[in-house]
């Protein structure tokens, strides 16, 4: 008798191993029962796609696109979140040998990897099959997500942009007039230096951290003239005069600013939320967060300021810079049913799905002139300075094949964190251009 | 000799006994082969590596990796700022925990109330520890910036960032402490305290003359343990840090270090390297504390 109830325990204990082990299996992947389609050829009809996305203030957004396409197609999607640092270690781990979702954004620090290793699907052939027009979508997106023998990994899913914000509130009270399409990176100078003064410290004029950088001093570097990744994605000019003479200004604008300390335990985001801080610079996919804020009446956008080079008193095209970065739509190489994730890609990315995604004020487009209705989906703030950036000079966010290398680089100690940590001293910031320039260079080198 | 070759001839009985033990060690150990061994031996395998992307296209290069870890001086500040981070975490820990457990080890009032305050720490997730922590010690928001009326920026002033964060381990790890003392001091048996009491010494004199050499195996686990523990500290920097801080060069410890290499970096073979050189020098540690067992512990 106790021998088989020993035997029933034993059973049991392996039983439920199992049934755990597997249970973990399909649960990672998440995509139901799509592994119905191990043995199948890849012909077979999926009923349900996961997808994977990162950012929890698009999930509602998506979700409807995609509802509208299981209308027509009637297959279930599931959008699920998973945040930025655990995306790239779960996806990682799942192209490396486990169970990746069919369909997931991609991003330029990593695509470079993804589309080499060929995890993902390749869209080339449905692509022309289906005649979707690249053209129709932003260049450097469109580019990013090409390998470089031609072959399409990924379909331009949005573009952002980056503008200045301001807290009306802090500028009201300390006597400042407003940030105007007009204003120099001087001007934003003396105003967060009025701010800062006149409030004796305890309200910081601007914030800005090292990891500000796509969203932050890039920018500067790029208005005069500097380029942190140059066009063949191949070097750098960081070390040069000209990106010298954007840090410089950054320097200036830190002299004024809420200090390295005071941002790298906060964030600047939240500093400027609490009332602490007058001005940031934050990018398009940021609204969302100061649209639901407690004060966000007091809250709004304006184009970055420029660089008068040519000293003339008015902004041309290349005077003002804005980066601007896409994310793709792509799928993994080992979906059961490419047909079915391919259709719902193409939905995403096509006029109806942009326009949608606009409307629903989750992005502004990877398709151009679908982002009209995008400034409008936020009723009492206006967002079109994100959209008149495109009137001037877009660069695309700097990328080489393994970015994070370097951008994690740039913003510790050996880097830009000595002169950010010590703004005062001029030398300083010179010596971390140049010391960036190595780092760059040396991160290429390695890849 | 009769004997061992009773003991070749098992019986029936005993060779079904052995399957049976076979079959109930089987979850365990494929557990272990699975989850402990094959990783080990990978990784192993991968610090001699120079790694490709998702696991492909590995390329040995011998001990070029081991080259590279040993003559970065990251390496061995790294390694300097967790021994600074053990130095704090582990005498500490194990004094206040030794002291706490003699006070709540008498039959007062309220010591179960008293002993799961200071248990508490231990059921908490140690990511939500930290994030608690870091907003107190928090320069413009923090709780104790704000009750004290001070402005030291606990967490980022390079010279005592590594303090706050040795407070923290302390403070979570002094409730685990605590309970392996008390259930070490209902092993002493209540007739030396008894005879001390007769003979006229007092609780000092008993503490240290009875409590701390019969606690001493007690206390050598712990030790030996918590040193370990220390030398692996990952998440309190993780979370408390922002990388842009500027003291996260003074108190990334060895294990965030790899973490940045293997994972943020995606360079997978040198972080395996920087874990090996890890683990050879715990093993050195451990066997260096077990020679100064003899000594240290006292055996009546």
């Amino acid at each position: 008798m106790k021998k088989i109830i020993a035997l029933l325990l034993a059973v049991l204990l392996v039983a439920s191993l199992m049934v755990a082990c597997s249970g973990s299996g399909s649960g990672s992947s998440g995509s139901g029962d799509s592994g119905s389609g191990d043995s199948g050829s890849g012909g077979a009809k999926t009923d349900a796609i996961t997808v994977n996305i990162w950012d929890a203030n698009q999930q509602k957004g998506i979700q409807e696109i995609a509802d509208a396409w299981t209308e027509t197609s009637g297959i279930k999607v599931n959008v699920e979140v998973v945040d930025w640092d655990n995306y790239w270690t779960l996806l990682e781990a799942g192209a490396s040998g486990g169970t990746m979702p069919d369909v997931f954004w991609m991003h330029s620090n990593t695509v470079q990897m993804y589309m080499e290793n060929d995890i993902l699907l390749d869209l080339t052939d449905y692509i022309s099959k289906e005649n979707v027009d690249m053209s129709v979508y932003y260049e450097g997106v469109k580019d990013l997500y090409t390998r470089s023998d031609g072959k399409i990994y990924a379909l331009p899913k949005d573009h952002d942009t980056i503008a200045l914000l301001y807290n009306k509130a802090i500028f009201d009270q300390y006597g400042v007039e407003y940030p105007t399409d007009k204003w120099t990176w001087d001007d934003m100078y003396e105003a967060a230096k009025k701010i800062t003064e006149g409030s004796n410290g305890d309200v910081y004029g601007m914030a800005m951290n090292t990891s500000n950088n796509q969203d932050g001093w890039y920018n500067l570097v790029y208005c005069y003239g500097g380029q942190v990744i140059t066009d063949d994605h191949k070097g750098t000019t960081i070390g040069s005069d000209e990106a010298k003479a954007g840090m410089e200004m950054m320097r200036k604008l830190l002299t004024v600013g809420a200090p390295q300390s005071v941002v790298a335990e906060t964030g600047t985001d939240s500093l400027f939320m609490s009332g602490k801080v007058g001005m940031i610079t934050q990018g398009s996919w940021m609204i969302n967060s100061f649209y639901t804020a407690e004060n966000h009446a007091d809250y709004a956008w304006e184009l970055l300021p420029y660089a008068d080079l040519n000293g003339n008193g008015t902004c041309e095209k290349e005077e003002r810079w804005s980066a601007y970065n896409g994310l793709g739509w792509a799928a993994s190489a080992a979906v059961s049913d490419p047909d079915s994730c391919f259709s719902l890609i193409k939905y995403f990315c096509s006029e109806e799905g942009q326009t949608k995604q606009s409307e629903l004020g989750v992005t502004m487009g990877g398709m151009k002139g679908v982002s009209e209705a995008f400034t409008s989906a936020f009723e009492g703030m206006d967002v079109a300075p994100f959209l008149e950036a495109e009137d001037y000079s877009l660069y695309f966010r700097p990328y080489t094949r393994n970015t994070t290398v370097w951008e994690d680089a740039l913003q510790q100690a050996g880097a830009f964190l000595d002169p950010w940590q010590n703004p005062e001293d001029a030398a300083l910031m010179a010596t971390a251009c140049d010391n960036a320039q190595k780092i760059i260079e040396d991160a290429i080198a390695a890849e | 000799m009769k004997e061992k070759a009773l003991k070749k001839k098992r019986t029936q009985a005993q060779k079904r006994e052995m399957i049976w033990a076979y079959c109930f060690i089987a979850p365990t150990m494929i557990g272990l082969i699975v989850l402990n061994f094959y990783p080990a031996i990978d990784t192993l395998w991968q610090s001699f590596c120079k790694t490709g992307d998702f696991g492909k296209g590995n390329i040995f290069i011998g001990f070029a990796n081991y080259a590279t870890v040993l003559s970065n001086s990251e390496t061995w500040h790294s390694l300097w700022n967790t021994i600074k981070y053990a130095l704090i975490e582990v005498p500490f820990g194990v004094v206040i925990a030794l002291v706490l457990a003699v006070f709540l080890n008498k039959k007062l009032k309220g010591t179960s109330l008293f002993r799961t305050i200071f248990f508490l720490p231990m059921v908490c997730a140690p990511a939500a520890v930290a994030m608690v922590w870091k907003w107190l010690y928090n320069q413009q928001f923090g709780l104790i910036n704000n009750t004290f009326g001070t402005n030291v920026a606990w967490i980022s002033d390079p010279n005592i960032a590594w303090i706050s964060i040795g407070i923290i381990g302390v403070w979570s790890i002094i409730g685990y402490n605590m309970v392996l003392f008390i259930s070490g001091l209902q092993e002493i048996p209540g007739d030396y305290y008894e005879a001390a009491e007769i003979d006229g010494a007092t609780g000092i004199r008993q503490f240290f003359h009875i409590t701390v050499p019969l606690l001493s195996p007690t206390t050598f686990f712990i030790v030996q343990t918590r040193i370990i523990g220390a030398l692996t500290i990952f998440d309190l920097m993780f979370m408390v840090m922002d990388k842009t801080n500027l003291a996260l060069q003074n108190t990334q410890s060895i294990v965030y270090l790899f973490y940045t290499y293997a994972f943020t970096n995606g360079n997978k073979g040198y972080g395996a390297t920087i874990v090996v050189v890890l683990v050879i020098f715990i093993m050195l540690v451990t066997f260096i504390l077990q020679r100064a067992e003899k000594k240290l512990v006292y055996h009546p």
